[in-house]
């Protein structure tokens, strides 16, 4: 084996915003595509890795990938406006300058996805990675056996992506995908409501040769996961992705540390994906 | 491994020798009670018989604080600030610092290599020096008091010189290109160079092996040591920022005044600190002294593969230099012992 590039490991490159599609109130969706026609031609990346995004002069957060593996050249990233960076994000225009580096992570191992059913779990901004799993299922569907997506969210306006799924729904029937989408707590919310658990019973996928990917609160999981095992869900077959503060994305800066003596990760290169017998042997992990 | 001997009269001509060679750092006293690794003007003030310095020979391959890269704002581009690459040499490391060095490259030279650290640490020489320890060290039990690898050169204390192991080529270059400070070892330094690791062995305050410690520790989460002891602590940071091993870095983005450009630079960050699992929303993966005091004594106690220790390598600094005096050595024994009920 040729020894690794020190040159690569921090490489950015630069990226041109092309669209901002506003999502929430506080979430928009950008569109990137690489200035480098060769990085844009060689860029690959795996659902469930991230990126890092700098904005020179203001600093650089870790974002995950929402968009489908196999669009080339372009990615998109589903950014909150949470803090200081991600508020100067949110500013940008079409046509504006930012570096990324990466993609980081392992991201979800999908040779462990094909030939099964998929049952992707969202909660909250949870919903912007698995939306790359999603498409991901869409633009290799005769990988996939059926496909249930349930997608929730406090406020049935706070769901993310929501229009583009329910946008979905004649391809969707046609394809063998169920879309479920519901609102936690929403008084005025016409649609679905209740936590995400309680729609499992909706789901079109045979538990027992379904692979699932789950993404959201650390408390959603537990609920989850009891309820999946009960219903004959395979263990070795859920997936979580679990966010940290994940400065370097490299396994170097130490912030995104979980685990305890006998089970140290780093949650930006040992991650951010853990299967389920992880999160038992790994406390603190959820 | 070839060994050789260097005479007391001889050791300073030969550190005089490597300062043509390069920046040459040591152990110098700095004050009543402290050691630390500096730049070595005079060979006379190298202190052969110090405890442990205050930082740890690691600043030198991952500096406080360094600049990345520059950037012009207007462009979008960055240039990056990479090190030259200067030749240094560090004499007077000992062993678990070596281990402490070897940690390092684990995680920095990787399959995704850090190119500041990389390029620094392919060009230090490493010179190590035996020790005697003090009622603080517990690199015994962690297994690093006596070093296979991570030196060019190793000195062992001898009544009247040093036994030298050679554990590289640069080593044997050193050692080649000045052969009139060196010997061929007798039988008698042999003998010398036994008794002084008996001697060595004997004045541990602590025996054993510890390579259970982190199944122990694991089992009891919850031990009360945890409380108790965090509540002492001041949250300074002085234990990871003196730790041989330590190596969380945070970055920042230093604009210059008129916006058109800056630096990110990146300097040592704390586990100790409130800031450190502080993200964008408020929200902080470790919010209390408590969970920030059990982080560190999990992740010292984690298991480097590479060197097949505990990431602690028992130098005893992050004790010497508490100032809440708190005991890491015994906090560790008595969730070993006892099990505290918890």
């Amino acid at each position: 084996m040729s020894k690794p590039d020190p040159m690569k490991t921090y490489e950015t490159h630069k990226c041109r915003l092309l669209r901002v599609y506003g999502l929430t109130t506080y979430e928009k969706l950008f569109l990137f595509r690489f200035d480098d026609p060769e990085i844009a031609q060689s860029w690959r990346f795996m659902p469930g890795q991230f990126v890092e995004l700098s904005l020179l002069g203001h600093g650089e957060v870790p974002i995950s990938i929402c968009s489908s593996a196999r669009r080339m050249g372009f990615f998109e990233l589903c950014i909150r406006k949470a803090g200081r960076v991600t508020s100067e994000i949110h500013e940008l225009k079409p046509g504006d300058l930012v570096r990324i580096r990466g993609p980081y992570g392992n991201g979800f191992p999908m040779d462990r996805f094909y030939d099964r059913d998929l049952l992707l779990v969202a909660a909250g901004l949870g919903m912007a990675p698995l939306r790359s799993v999603f498409l991901y299922a869409l633009d290799n569907r005769w990988l996939f056996g059926n496909i249930t997506i349930i997608n929730s969210s406090k406020l049935g306006k706070e769901l993310l992506f929501a229009k583009e799924l329910k946008a979905m729904r004649d391809i969707a029937t046609a394809e063998n995908i169920e879309i479920i989408q519901t609102a936690t707590r929403d008084p005025d919310w016409g649609g679905l409501t209740g936590r995400a658990p309680s729609h499992l019973d909706k789901a079109n996928v045979d538990p027992k040769k379904c692979t699932a990917a789950l993404c959201g609160p650390p408390r959603m999981y537990k609920s989850m996961f009891e309820q999946m095992i009960t219903l004959g869900y395979d263990p070795r077959y859920i997936f979580v992705n679990l966010e940290r503060r994940m400065k370097c994305g490299v396994g170097k800066c130490g912030h995104c540390n979980i685990g305890t003596a006998t089970s140290w990760k780093y949650a930006c290169k040992d991650g951010p994906v853990f299967d389920y017998y992880d999160i038992i042997s790994i406390p603190g992990l959820i | 491994m070839r060994y050789v001997k260097i005479p007391t009269e001889k050791v300073c001509e030969f550190l005089e020798r490597l300062k043509a060679m390069g920046t040459l750092y040591g152990p110098k006293k700095i004050s009543e009670k402290f050691y630390d690794f500096k730049e070595i003007g005079d060979v006379k003030e190298v202190e052969f018989e110090y405890n442990r310095t205050i930082t740890p020979p690691r600043k030198f391959f991952f500096p406080e604080r360094e600049t990345v890269f520059t950037f012009d704002t207007a462009n979008v581009e960055i240039h990056e600030t990479l090190p030259t690459g200067e030749p240094i040499i560090i004499f007077g490391v000992h062993a678990c610092d070596i281990v402490g060095l070897r940690i390092m490259d684990s995680r920095f030279i990787d399959d995704q290599p850090d190119p500041y650290y990389q390029i620094r640490r392919e060009n230090g020489i490493i010179i190590g020096l035996s020790c005697l320890p003090d009622e603080y060290c517990f690199c015994s039990v962690r297994r690093t008091d006596f070093v296979d690898a991570g030196f060019d050169l190793f000195l062992h204390p001898l009544p009247d010189g040093y036994l030298i192991r050679v554990g590289t080529v640069t080593g044997h270059k050193l050692i080649e290109n000045s052969p009139e400070y060196f010997e061929e070892i007798s039988s008698e330094d042999k003998d010398n160079f036994a008794k002084f690791e008996t001697k060595r062995r004997s004045m541990f305050t602590v025996q054993g092996n510890w390579d259970d410690m982190r199944y122990r520790l694991e089992l009891h989460l919850e031990h009360p040591m945890y409380m108790r002891e965090s509540d002492r602590c001041l949250g300074c940071g002085n234990c990871t920022l003196t730790c041989p091993t330590c190596r969380c870095y945070e970055v920042k983005d230093l604009p210059t005044l008129d916006g058109t450009g800056g630096e990110r630079i990146r300097f040592w960050d704390s586990c100790q600190f409130r800031s450190h699992g502080l993200v964008a929303g408020g929200h902080n993966f470790r919010p209390t002294r408590k969970v920030r005091f059990h982080n560190r004594y999990q992740c010292k106690n984690a298991y480097c593969e590479t060197t097949t220790t505990a990431y602690c390598v028992g130098c005893g600094r992050c004790t010497y230099y508490c100032p809440a005096d708190i005991q890491f050595k015994e906090n560790l024994l008595e969730v070993y012992g006892t099990g505290g009920g918890a």
